[in-house]
């Protein structure tokens, strides 16, 4: 049963920034609930007051600013991100992402903001995101920050964000001409076990820049300089990739993993080093179709 | 003690007022204020979908969404897909395809299916897979759910 | 679509439903939210009951301080099992092993220590926090390995008294401490057939601990009243509640009433006895009706299906015919012994498979371990012992250079031949059953470039006991009540005893009520599963509705007839050259407009269910599959189930059960499976880590019924709603093995241990 908690629903920041100082912190941000609502539910978190976002106007909407970075509230659902005629154009491969988290209620439910600070290591937009170099804006006491989410997940449930900030939206950096981001994931259960997205740049028919984030295997998703490198200088043809694949997949088999439900850390890397190459491919292909 | 809230939402189409507490889900009132057992708690974990009931024509967890987020929605439930005593066709056609065994996860499923076909009349079969592969059944295979559900498309909902 | 073998010998008095896919009667009630369920229940007055569990798994209990919980304004009760010394807290229908609340010891990680009652569900939830547990704890085995050990801890000290009800006649014998049953199942001289053998063939195999997932988790509500006991209970077999709860409490019988409304889901995980006593203690101690409801979460800490391993040796001839076959099964049982004891009896019948073997020796132990207790699950021993069985035809088959469609049918026992000495005949033709999976799996084609396809088949002693009863009433109107003990758990025995009671009756189903599950309204029967409640309680109603209609014949003679022939037609008598129905002699009978006959039926070990088992249950089916070789995951890509069934009294509700019970099956061969870390907690025992099957899993299904009116049934039926998950594990195995040459042994075929057999299978190729 959830237990007993006080609710606050603020129309403003402002407001909401106040309700967090005026329990003195004894308080969680809550938007969709799916993943807060559950571990109160488990007995694993308890909170005297919940703060409810849903009705800031900021952390709302989906948009393009005037540097043509994809701006999304923190409190939009996965449903909207998935439906968005916004994100279709701008990041298909999250669009497609979306489409896939847990089940249709969770997507109707749970937002991005919420996902991303729950930070859940068996989760799906952080790598994406990470990969495009996305970044966290904040708000608290003290004022704005952006925080790239290169470095914004710290552990299993622990970002960067102090708990009296609140996570106001996610800013994505506009796709370069040529630019191909895919994702690709390993799910047996609920939450994926291991995924992989890749973003590349194509320039002179052949791939000039490329980074790669795995997820859902290590504590938080994690670049993999290595793997990147690998695609760097091969030609921009799929077809010819499997040289650059494979070396990115031995990169990929160094990486730690636990071993758990979704199975063993050996097997693990192996799948790691087979979402690559999925992932890659996909990623060359929309970089080379955006010509 | 934390305050309990009033809130007002559309049930099945009627007016609904309720002072509940924060921590109380949408099944906790549904349920266990307003009579309407239909719906069901099964895995408590979003997973199931037993609990499924529409807010603003969205499917959601009623096990692990609050009532005070349906303060001025509509939620559509079971017990209201029935219209004058008669049938839905889709509840109809759950009957004439044997949809159902125990009935456990029927009512989320209709729900689900309702969802699905208020959005989308004529689904293809992937698009109903796809619509009730959050919603679990032990019983029957799901082969008749799907069919039912396509059944009751052809009928016109 | 369906194929129809065959045509039941018999013929119903017309008009009959028998053999029509008549809409399920409890339809209306569960498409509108209107069927009831125990978790939907409750009586004025209730309080709600919540349960402390232990965190270890092998521990003594030091002390439990529950003052703090009992200060909590709205707690009304903390019961431990010492505030229990009226009550006999020990129960079990085979083995009295198991204490309602630990006495003193735990062991299992999650077994019930202390109940709280409270006026409201969220404060016996915040009680709960409030209660103080000591505990000491101990080692822990989990696994059977462990528990055999020479040094393991011993879970049981004292041997529990044996009960009547565990379904076999002989004792229970036991040879180590921590094993709860020993079942040995043997004829034939066993070393010969091994040493004059031209091929055997050995293997290990493991078949996971699983959870039923009944989507209803087990409820119960106790209410005292007038020096008798109710309970309503979400179980399969109130009259073996009712025994249990009549010897908790000193009750008699007649004072105990256990009524059981709508069940969601049961599959055996509800079968005998769960929480209700616990239910009963906490209403006895409070002084109020209580509801014990418990989550999903706590379902699988109650009851779970029980894991095997399984070493295995069959010998065969040069021509492919079986000349023995050896296993040990060792059944990973949990804590206490639930049904366990029947399931390793029916493990150790059900691993010769329905082949005809002139030498068996197969013992199987049921073994406790610091668990949650397994008992009863769908397939009962077969699916574990059928995954190492089945999987040795095919690899023998491969040795012996046969097709191994074909070794099957040279071993299968005929109709009417034994599978062991004094068992029934076989009442099914398996040869045929083969071919007609084999046919809808397009098997003499070869199969698309990475598939691979294979079938797998079972026959199963089932039925349980014959034994039941049964009222049909006739009403002054013609109309007709029938009651049933059985319980309405999906199965949909709510609509096929109706038709029966209609088909007997010759009146129109629409006027026929049925009752059932209520152990003070209706009259016993044993208990609704092993798949027999179409035969056996079908059997019941039909002898009392011939009961009925005697009495009736008669009442029409002396009523009607002055002298002349009475002539009984469907749904009355002729007489005089003018129809009678049913509802005119009640009525002339007692003079007005009002009266009812009464027709009894009872059934036990007598006549055609005099032979056990009453009936086989078997299993056939066919999969084709292919594997992605990079993650190992499989993709089953057709699904054939066939159910021989005698005759199919509602064929779309047969069918239903067969795809359902397969897809069960499919679940625990890819990936169902319940793991224990060591020292005994359960690893991710929620719904977001026990992954049943979904929607998008379900392959193309061809569903065949064999109806070959050869069952003792009403109009030749059998049972089923088991058979079909049984040989899908073996199945899936076999054809993993046809498309790849990797052999799995350990279910469930995860994508990582299909990924592994692969790279063993590389190896092999290698040298390595």
């Amino acid at each position: 049963m959830i237990p007993r908690f006080a609710l606050a629903r603020p129309s403003t920041i402002g407001e909401a920034l106040a309700a967090y100082a005026d329990v003195g912190g004894d308080a969680a941000w809550y938007a969709g609930g799916t993943e807060l609502l559950q571990v109160m539910k488990m007995g694993l978190a308890r909170f005297g007051t919940l703060i409810d976002l849903k009705a800031l106007p900021e952390l709302r909407g989906i948009g393009v600013d005037d540097d043509g970075a994809l701006v999304i509230g923190a409190a939009t659902t996965h449903r909207e991100i998935e439906r968005s005629l916004v994100v279709a154009r701008e990041l298909p491969a999250l669009a497609g992402l979306e489409a896939d988290v847990a089940n249709v209620r969770v997507r109707n439910q749970g937002t991005i903001g919420g996902n991303l600070c729950f930070a859940e290591p068996h989760s799906d937009p952080a790598a994406l995101l990470f990969v495009c170099g996305a970044q966290a804006r904040l708000r608290g006491p003290a004022g704005e920050r952006d925080v790239p989410l290169d470095g914004f997940f710290v552990d299993p449930f622990v970002t960067a964000r102090s708990a009296d900030e609140i996570l106001v939206s996610i800013r994505v950096p506009a796709a370069a001409l040529r630019e191909g981001r895919a994702y690709e994931k390993a799910k047996f259960r609920e939450r994926p076990a291991v995924s992989v997205a890749v973003r590349l740049v194509v320039a002179d028919d052949a791939i000039a820049d490329a980074e790669v984030v795995v997820g859902s295997m290590t504590d938080v998703p994690v670049r993999v300089p290595v793997a990147g490198e690998a695609l760097r200088g091969a030609p921009a043809e799929v077809s010819a990739l499997r040289e650059s694949l494979a070396a990115g997949s031995a990169a990929l088999a160094e990486l730690d993993a636990a071993d758990d439900l979704d199975g063993s850390a050996d097997y693990k890397r192996h799948l790691a080093g087979v979402l690559f190459g999925r992932a890659g491919r996909a990623a060359l292909a929309e970089a080379i179709a955006r010509a | 003690m934390p305050e309990s809230v009033d809130i007002a939402f559309v049930v099945n189409g009627r007016q609904a007022g309720v002072r509940v507490e924060p921590r109380e889900t949408i099944a906790d009132v549904l349920r266990e204020r307003l009579g309407l057992t239909g719906l069901k708690i099964s895995c408590d974990a979003q997973v199931c979908g037993a609990c499924t009931v529409l807010v603003d024509g969205l499917a959601v967890s009623g096990c692990t969404y609050l009532a005070v987020d349906a303060d001025g929605r509509e939620v559509a439930t079971v017990e209201g897909l029935a219209r004058d005593g008669r049938l839905s066709p889709l509840q109809q056609a759950f009957i004439d395809e044997a949809a159902f065994q125990c009935g456990f996860c029927t009512p989320g499923m209709l729900m689900a299916a309702t969802a699905l076909l208020e959005e989308n009349p004529k689904p293809s079969r992937d698009d109903v897979v796809a619509a009730i592969d959050g919603n679990l059944c032990r019983c029957t295979g799901y082969v008749p759910i799907v069919e039912a559900v396509l059944r009751a498309a052809e009928a016109g909902r | 679509m369906s194929g129809a073998v065959g045509r039941p010998q018999v013929a119903p008095l017309p008009p009959s439903p028998i053999g029509e896919t008549v809409p399920r009667r409890d339809g209306a009630a569960k498409v509108t939210g209107a069927a009831r369920f125990a978790t939907d229940l409750s009586v004025p007055g209730m309080a709600r009951a919540r349960v402390l569990r232990s965190p270890y798994a092998h521990a003594r209990i030091r002390s439990i301080d529950a003052s703090g919980a009992l200060a909590l304004p709205g707690v009304v009760a903390a019961v431990s099992a010492a505030d229990l010394p009226d009550v006999n807290i020990y129960y079990g229908h085979a083995l009295a092993d198991h204490p309602l609340l630990a006495d003193g010891v735990i062991r299992y990680a999650g077994e019930p220590v202390v109940g709280i009652v409270a006026e409201d569900a969220i404060t016996a939830d915040e009680a709960l926090a409030l209660v103080r547990v000591e505990y000491e704890p101990l080692t822990a085995v989990t696994t059977v390995e462990a528990a055999l050990a020479s040094d393991a801890p011993v879970i049981h000290e004292h041997a529990a008294e044996e009960r009547p009800h565990r379904g076999f006649e002989e004792r229970i014998e036991r040879d180590h401490p921590n094993v709860c049953s020993r079942a040995r199942h043997h004829w034939g001289n066993i070393d010969a057939a091994f040493e004059g053998a031209h091929l055997v063939v050995e293997g290990t195999y493991r078949y996971p601990m699983s959870y039923a997932y009944a989507m209803e988790p087990y409820t119960s509500i106790a209410h005292w009243t007038d020096g008798g006991l109710t309970v309503w209970s979400s179980c399969q077999h109130p009259f073996m509640v009712r025994d249990d709860l009549a010897r908790c409490f000193n009750l008699p019988l007649s004072r105990v009433r256990v009524i059981v409304p709508y069940v969601g889901g049961g599959y055996g995980s509800k079968s005998y006895t769960k929480i209700e006593p616990l239910t009963a203690a906490l209403a006895l101690r409070a002084g109020r009706p209580v509801k014990l409801a418990l989550s999903i979460d706590e379902s699988i800490l109650t009851t779970r299906g029980d894991g095997a391993l399984v070493h295995i040796e069959s010998a065969f001839d040069a021509d492919g015919r079986l000349r023995g076959r050896r296993a040990e099964i060792l059944l990973n049982t949990g804590a206490y012994a639930e049904n366990s004891p029947l399931v390793g009896r029916k493990a150790a019948n059900r691993i010769a498979g329905p082949y005809r073997i002139p030498a068996v020796d197969v013992t199987c132990r049921v073994v406790y371990t610091n668990t949650a207790p397994a008992s009863s699950f769908r397939g009962f021993g077969a699916p574990q012992g059928n995954l190492a069985g089945e999987s040795q035809i095919d690899e023998a088959a491969e040795r012996l250079g046969l097709d191994p469609l074909e070794l099957r049918r040279r071993n299968v026992v005929a109709p009417g031949e034994r599978l062991w000495p004094k068992a029934r005949g076989m009442d099914a033709n398996l040869e045929d059953d083969l071919c007609l999976v084999a046919e809808a799996l397009d098997w003499w084609n070869p199969a698309p470039a990475g598939h691979g396809r294979a079938l797998g088949i079972s026959a199963s002693d089932a039925g349980s006991e014959p034994v039941t009863t049964s009222l049909v009433r006739v009403q002054a109107d013609g109309s007709v009540t029938v009651t049933a003990g059985s319980t309405e758990i999906g199965q949909g025995s709510s609509t096929v005893l109706a038709q029966i009671a209609a088909g007997e009756m010759g009146v129109p189903i629409d006027r026929v009520q049925l009752l059932q599950s209520d152990t003070a309204a209706v009259s016993y029967d044993r208990s609704t599963g092993a798949s027999r409640t179409t035969t056996i309680m079908g059997l019941a109603i039909q002898a009392a509705a011939r009961d009925a209609r005697s009495q009736l014949v008669e009442w029409a003679s002396e009523v009607f007839a002055e002298g002349d022939d009475v002539e009984e037609v469907a749904g009355g008598v002729l007489v005089d050259g003018e129809v009678r129905d049913w509802g005119a002699i009640v009525r002339a009978w007692f003079g007005g407009a009002y009266g009812e006959v009464v027709g009894r039926g009872y059934l036990r070990r007598e006549g055609t269910t005099a032979e056990m088992p009453p009936f086989w249950e078997v299993g056939c089916v066919g999969v084709e599959v292919s594997v992605d070789e990079e993650t190992g995951k499989i993709r089953v890509e057709r699904l054939v189930t066939l159910g021989d069934v005698g005759q199919a009294i509602n064929p779309q509700l047969a069918e239903s059960q067969d795809l359902g019970a397969a897809i069960m099956g499919m679940g625990m061969a890819l990936g169902e499976e319940l793991v224990y870390t060591d020292d005994g907690s359960l690893l991710g025992g929620t719904l977001v880590d026990y992954r049943v099957p979904r929607a998008s899993d379900i392959p193309p299904f061809v569903p065949i019924l064999a109806q070959r009116g050869d069952g003792v049934g009403v109009y030749g039926a059998k049972g089923g709603g088991e058979g079909a998950l049984n040989p899908v594990a073996a199945a899936i195995a076999n054809a993993v093995y046809r498309a790849t040459g990797a052999r799995l042994r350990e279910a469930p075929f995860t994508p990582e241990r299909v990924w592994r057999a692969l790279h063993e299978r590389d190896d092999a190729a290698s040298g390595d």
